[in-house]
C-alpha cells in the first residue's frame, strides 16, 4: 500500500459535469482528490481488507442474531422499548438488506483494524462504485497507468444483481427512494441507487423524507398520494424510531431498504458487543460499556456516541487526559469506549479504507484522508489501483 | 478482476440542468417509446362489448374487466371534494367511496371502460382500468386515461396502440392525511453550529 502522486485528468470537471458528479468539491474545498493516488498489491486486497471484512460482516450479524432475543441488549444498544418488535422481527423475517460500509484503519501490513460499522446510510456509494471505476478507466486509455491495473470495485455490478434478485421478492412493485432536502451529497447518493435499480428493471419514484406522508388506511404515501410499499431511505433508524411516525411503522407494512434490524447494526454498542462475543480477534479493537471502562485496564482511547455521525462528538484520551475532541450535537444516548489505534499516515494524511458489502458480499474499498486523527466530513477521496500481487 | 466488468455509461450520463433541452430530451424519450415499446390492444367500455366482439373469449373478458375494477378501487385517481372531481371527469361521473378501516370518505370517477389485450408471452390477456371525461376543459377530454394518468386515444371504443407500460401493476393510491412525521431530529441536528463546515444546509445525514 503507497501513496503516489498523480497527473490530475485534463478536463475531469466537465466529465463530472457530464456524468452528474456534482459534490466534488463541498464548501469550497476539495472533496474528491485526483492529485495522488493509492496503490494496492492483489494479496493486500485479497488478504487483509476483503477476506476480514466477509468475516467480520458475519461476526456483527452474529451480535444482531445476540442482541434481538435480549431485552438489555436491546436497552444498551438504546432501541426504543416501543420497537423493539420491530427490530426484531425484521430480523427473524430474514428482511433482506442492501449495503453497508466497514470503516478500516490498516497500513499495508498487519491486520485490518475495524473502527466502526455504517450499515444503515453508508455514503460515498457513487464515488466508490462509479466516479473512481471511471477515473481509472481514463487513466488507463491516456496510458498513465498501465492497462494491467485492477481495482477492487465490484459495487455497481454487484449492486444491479442485487437489486435483480430483491426484484423477484417485489414483483411489480415500485420502490421509492428517499433522502432529506438540502444536501447534494446524499440526493447524489440515492440517484445513484435509483439507477442502479432501474439497471436492474425496477420501477422507481423519489420522494424527500420530510414530505412523505400519512396515508388514509395507515399507509405511508409521496407527495402524489401514491402509496409507498417498498422505500429505500438514506435516513438513520435511530432518527426514524423517535419520530412521529415511528407509531406507524409497525402498522403499515411498508418494507424498507434498509430493514430496521440494521438500526442494530449501526450502532456503536456493536463493538463492545463484538470483543465481548469475539476477544482478542485480530481485526477487532478493545471496545468497553461505559460501566466496564474501570475494569477494563485501556489507557488510551477514544470515546465515540452510541449514535453519531461524519466523526461528530468523539474524543481521544490519552493516560487519562482529552487530547482531541470533535464538536456535534450527539452523545445524548451515551457512549463506547475504543482502545486507540490512530490511522496511518501517508504523506502527512490520516488515511482511512472504508470497506463496502453488498448485502454479505465484500465488494470493493474507498479511501479517505483526513489532516486531522478523526476523519470527519471535510476529509478528501482518493481513488486507488491493484498492482502486482 | 476485482473490478465491475462493464458500466453502461449511456445510463450513468445526466442531461445538463438546463429546462429548454431537458423538455426536448423528454419529447424524445416519449417519440421513442412510443414506436419501440408499443402495441394493440382494445378499448371496451363495458363487459358486454368485449364478449360480443370476443364469444370465444367470454371468460378472458370477464377477468379482464374484474381485475380492471379491482385496480380502480386500489389505483384510480381520488378526491376530498365531489367539485374537484367532476372538474377532472364532468358532471355526474363521481361517486362516493368509502374505504374499508378508514374513517374517512373520498370522490371518485366512476371506471369508463378497460383495455384489453393479448399479453406479450400470448397466452393470456391483459387489461388496465380506463376512464375519460365528459367536461370539455378537462386533459383526457375525448380521449382515454389509465389509472396512473397515461393518456391516448378518443375516449371511444375500438383499437388502440399503447405503450406496454399501460398494463404494468399501478401503484397503489390513498389520501393523506398529514405529512413531516419524519425529518424532526434532522431539522433539529441541523441548527447545531458547531460543524467543521462553514455553514449549515448541505451536510449529510448518511456517513
Amino acid at each position: 500500500m503507497i501513496r503516489l502522486i498523480s497527473r490530475e485528468r485534463p478536463g475531469w470537471r466537465d466529465r463530472a459535469r457530464e456524468f452528474g458528479f456534482h459534490f466534488h468539491t463541498m464548501h469550497g474545498e476539495p472533496y474528491w482528490d485526483e492529485s495522488a493516488y493509492y496503490q494496492f498489491t492483489l494479496k493486500q486486497v485479497e488478504d487483509d481488507l476483503e477476506a476480514p471484512t466477509a468475516e467480520l460482516h458475519q461476526m456483527c450479524l452474529a451480535v444482531v442474531e445476540r442482541a434481538v432475543r435480549d431485552e438489555e441488549l436491546m436497552r444498551r444498544f438504546r432501541i426504543p422499548r416501543d420497537h423493539w418488535d420491530l427490530v426484531a422481527d425484521s430480523w427473524q423475517a430474514g428482511e433482506r438488506s442492501l449495503y453497508s460500509r466497514l470503516d478500516l484503519a490498516y497500513s499495508g501490513q498487519g491486520p485490518a483494524k475495524l473502527y466502526e460499522n455504517n450499515a444503515d446510510t453508508p455514503t460515498s456509494l457513487y464515488e466508490t462504485g462509479f466516479w473512481q471505476w471511471l477515473w481509472l478507466e481514463d487513466k488507463v486509455n491516456s496510458g498513465d497507468i498501465p492497462r494491467s491495473a485492477d481495482q477492487f470495485t465490484s459495487v455497481q455490478e454487484k449492486l444491479v444483481n442485487r437489486f435483480a434478485e430483491l426484484k423477484q421478492h417485489h414483483p411489480g412493485e415500485t420502490l421509492h427512494l428517499a433522502c432529506c432536502k438540502d444536501t447534494e451529497e446524499d440526493r447524489g447518493t440515492v440517484q445513484y441507487l435509483e439507477d442502479c435499480a432501474n439497471e436492474a428493471g425496477i420501477t422507481t419514484r423519489f420522494v424527500y423524507i420530510e414530505d412523505i406522508g400519512h396515508g388514509e388506511g395507515d399507509l405511508f404515501t409521496d407527495l402524489d398520494d401514491q402509496v409507498i410499499r417498498w422505500i429505500f431511505k438514506l435516513y438513520p433508524w435511530e432518527f426514524m424510531l423517535r419520530e412521529s411516525y415511528s407509531a406507524l411503522l409497525e402498522r403499515s407494512g411498508t418494507r424498507w431498504l434498509e430493514p430496521p434490524w440494521k438500526a442494530l447494526l449501526s450502532n456503536k454498542a456493536l463493538l463492545p458487543m463484538l470483543w465481548k462475543m469475539f476477544p482478542d480477534h485480530p481485526n477487532l479493537l478493545p471496545s468497553y460499556f461505559e460501566e466496564e471502562l474501570a475494569s477494563s485496564a485501556l489507557t488510551c482511547f477514544v470515546k465515540k456516541p452510541i449514535f453519531a455521525r461524519e466523526g461528530a462528538n468523539v474524543s481521544i484520551h490519552i493516560d487519562g487526559e482529552e487530547v482531541l475532541a470533535s464538536e456535534g450535537p450527539y452523545g445524548d444516548e451515551g457512549f463506547i469506549y475504543q482502545a486507540y489505534c490512530p490511522l496511518p499516515k501517508f504523506a502527512g494524511n490520516h488515511t482511512l479504507i472504508g470497506s463496502w458489502l453488498i448485502d454479505d458480499q465484500p465488494a470493493g474499498i474507498s479511501l479517505r484522508e483526513d489532516r486531522s486523527v478523526i476523519t470527519q466530513d471535510l476529509s478528501r477521496y482518493l481513488p486507488h489501483i491493484i498492482l502486482g500481487y | 478482476m476485482k473490478r465491475t466488468a462493464s458500466i453502461n455509461l449511456a445510463r450513468m450520463r445526466k442531461a445538463p440542468v438546463e429546462p429548454c433541452r431537458l423538455a426536448l430530451v423528454a419529447a424524445i424519450a416519449v417519440a421513442v417509446s412510443g414506436c419501440s415499446d408499443s402495441r394493440e390492444a382494445t378499448a371496451y367500455s363495458d363487459l358486454e362489448d368485449c364478449i360480443e366482439d370476443n364469444p370465444e373469449l367470454a371468460q378472458q373478458c370477464r377477468t379482464a374487466y374484474e381485475s380492471a375494477l379491482a385496480e380502480a378501487a386500489t389505483s384510480g385517481p381520488r378526491y376530498d371534494s365531489e367539485l374537484a372531481c367532476e372538474s377532472d371527469f364532468g358532471d355526474d361521473s363521481c361517486q362516493v367511496y368509502q374505504p374499508q378501516n378508514a374513517s374517512g370518505s373520498w370522490f371518485v370517477p366512476a371506471m369508463a371502460g378497460f383495455l384489453f389485450a393479448r399479453a406479450l408471452d400470448g397466452n393470456r390477456y391483459q387489461s388496465s382500468a380506463l376512464y375519460t371525461s365528459s367536461y370539455y376543459r378537462s386533459p383526457i377530454y375525448g380521449k382515454w386515461s389509465t389509472a396512473d394518468g397515461r393518456v391516448f386515444g378518443n375516449g371511444r371504443q375500438g383499437r388502440v396502440t399503447v405503450d406496454n407500460d399501460a398494463f404494468k401493476p399501478k401503484p397503489a393510491a390513498t389520501r393523506t392525511m398529514s405529512r413531516g412525521g419524519f425529518g424532526s431530529v434532522v431539522a433539529a441536528k441541523s441548527n447545531f453550529g458547531g460543524s467543521s463546515r462553514s455553514s449549515s444546509g448541505s451536510r449529510s445525514w448518511g456517513g
